[in-house]
């Protein structure tokens, strides 16, 4: 099967994910105090983490095509799919800029002008993180990353219906293209971590950070691409993707956990060793009141895939595959809670107390905020559902198999 | 490898591809094969020929924990009862500052105890000459082997010659 049929049962299921998304938003919105911090944190924490993993999924198609590898020609669709996403991201983030024009929500501590009046370091920052940059920023730059994905996506459904030998003049293209984007995504994503994810902790700065989380993005673009490349071929599509196939993806899973532990530790032992309180206090803080989310997250990110993957048979085995791609799916996701909920929950405590600048980190265990609960979790199904909405209605517009692309033969004929 | 005196008739072939069709005949064949030489790693060998996998990544396992239990504690045992030092006010035991040097010896342990590994199963080291069949196979040329003794010599000449090798010779090594 060439063509992926998007049947009304997928569509009546991802619906009613996105359905369990909104209840739990609602419901959470109700439940929330007075700012609606937990709705909005969530909010953004899971808008930031798809509309990374859609960018990771174009970053790396361009990475491929830049390398002239040929390996992932057969599955690219799914990794094109991915990136349509985009626009929705674009979206999805310009909400949250906008709540921070408008003063709707209170998850970033610069965007309160009466906070900054009387900050020191807000003023010092106040050239980037303004709300002008949050909301103009974001689009201009998600745009430009939907950009290039659209013209890759483009230029790939354009290449198989061409009929003439043209000297693979649309690969050729599609070369420029990938080549100007790589260093545009890299040097902008890390802009949008530093104003989406970072400034929650508006006082602290980690030079590393913008490599951990996108780190975090890659991973679970991975894992979700293994995800869906096992439930497509259950379903009959993606035949002539091989065991080979998923034993190099299984090894990116692998090494990219490790990428991931790797900038982990790194931010860790530099802020440990150097021992300046203000950068320290963003570890004091989740050691002494998150501590088993801190662990967690070490754990089902790091030893987890390191142990189970490092075997050969593990990776070409489907079941211990996905398993290990769902766990570390997952993980990426509370490591993303755990980037975002501890300054948000300081920044909403602080306002309510009326910027008490000092105001306790420990507010006790608190659902949503220490732990995720029913309520995060119903969120992140509804986004997953909205993202593979989207990514299936992309998939289902072209054929699966890049009949013209250069490297085709290659990737069935692919061997590791 | 010493010299094992033994009859050998190979055919070289030119081509990768070739040689692979030549190998899935011989299994169909019920030819004996004894070894075959390539110049690189050629894909999909291995299962034709019917090797097991390498069990040398288990022993790289092995040197690998081996290197971390050496450096973790090593430096636990320096660090805190051999000749305790405070390095800028923190403990004696600091977990985080020994993962690198643990990491580091992980690495150095499993590369080198599996270099090491690997040179004495195929005998290799200094001073060793290991007969070579022909010398092309280390360049251009693939190379399947039988052994005579277990082989009837007539047939596995007219297989070689069917199957498209460019040279049929006779060696004992």
């Amino acid at each position: 099967m060439n063509q992926f049929k998007f049947t009304s049962q997928l569509r009546i299921g991802l619906i009613a994910m996105m359905v369990i998304g909104l209840v739990s938003m609602g419901l959470t919105w109700y439940m929330d105090d007075d700012l609606h911090t937990r709705f909005w944190s969530n909010y953004l924490h899971n808008a930031s983490f798809f509309t990374g993993i859609a960018l990771m999924a174009g970053f790396f198609i361009c990475i491929c095509i830049t390398a002239w590898a040929g390996w992932y020609a057969v599955f690219k669709r799914v990794w094109e799919g991915f990136s349509m996403f985009l626009i929705v991201g674009l979206v999805l983030m310009a909400v949250v800029g906008v709540g921070a024009y408008m003063h709707l929500h209170h998850l970033y501590h610069w965007s309160d002008p009466e906070a900054v009046k009387t900050d020191v370091l807000l003023q010092g920052k106040a050239g980037f993180l303004n709300s002008n940059w949050y909301l103009f920023g974001t689009i201009i730059i998600v745009g430009l990353w939907y950009f290039f994905a659209k013209a890759i996506r483009n230029l790939s459904v354009r290449e198989d219906s061409e009929t003439e030998d043209n000297n693979f003049k649309t690969h050729r293209r599609m070369r420029v293209y990938a080549a100007i984007f790589l260093p545009v995504a890299g040097f902008t994503s890390a802009a949008m971590i530093w104003l989406w994810i970072m400034s929650v902790d508006a006082h602290w700065y980690s030079t590393l950070f913008a490599w951990y989380s996108g780190a975090s993005w890659f991973v679970s673009m991975i894992a979700l691409t293994i995800l869906c490349l096992l439930y497509l071929r259950s379903k009959g599509y993606f035949q002539e993707v091989s065991v080979e196939h998923m034993h190099d993806l299984g090894k990116f899973l692998f090494a990219f956990s490790i990428f991931w532990t790797y900038l982990w530790f790194s931010q860790y032992m530099l802020i440990w060793y150097g021992n300046v309180g203000e950068e320290t206090m963003y570890y004091r803080t989740r050691f002494d009141y998150y501590k088993p989310l801190f662990y967690t997250n070490l754990v089902i990110n790091f030893v987890l895939p390191f142990f189970v993957l490092m075997r050969n048979d593990t990776k070409r085995k489907f079941g211990s595959l996905g398993f290990v791609a769902a766990v570390v799916f997952f993980g990426h996701w509370l490591d993303y809670f755990l980037m975002l909920k501890p300054g948000i929950l300081h920044t909403a405590m602080e306002h309510m107390s009326h910027g008490a600048e000092h105001a306790s980190h420990h507010v006790g265990f608190k659902m949503g905020f220490t732990m995720p609960g029913f309520l995060e979790l119903g969120t992140m199904i509804g986004f997953l559902g909205l993202f593979l909405f989207v990514f299936f209605t992309a998939l289902s517009k072209a054929a699966l198999l890049p009949k013209n692309d250069p490297y085709l033969q290659e990737s069935l004929h692919h061997h590791v | 490898m010493a010299n094992t005196n033994t009859q050998v008739i190979y055919g070289l072939y030119d081509d990768e591809e070739i040689m692979l069709k030549a190998i899935r005949k011989a299994n169909d064949l019920h030819l004996n094969i004894m070894d075959v030489y390539t110049p690189f790693p050629v894909h999909g060998l291995d299962p034709l020929l019917g090797l097991s996998e390498s069990r040398l990544h288990i022993a790289g396992f092995i040197y690998g924990m081996l290197g971390t239990l050496t450096a973790f504690l090593g430096m636990t045992w320096i660090f805190t009862k051999d000749w305790p030092v405070i390095f800028g006010g923190k403990p004696y035991w600091s977990v985080p500052a020994f993962i690198p040097i643990t990491f580091e010896l992980t690495v150095l342990f499993a590369a080198i105890g599996m270099t090491f590994t690997f040179y004495i199963v195929c005998g290799l080291g200094p001073g060793v000459t290991n007969e070579m069949l022909d010398d092309r196979i280390t360049d251009d040329k693939f190379c399947i082997a039988f052994d005579e003794s277990e082989v009837n010599s007539s047939e596995v000449e007219s297989f070689l010659s069917s199957t498209g090798a460019s040279e049929i010779n006779k060696k004992i090594i």
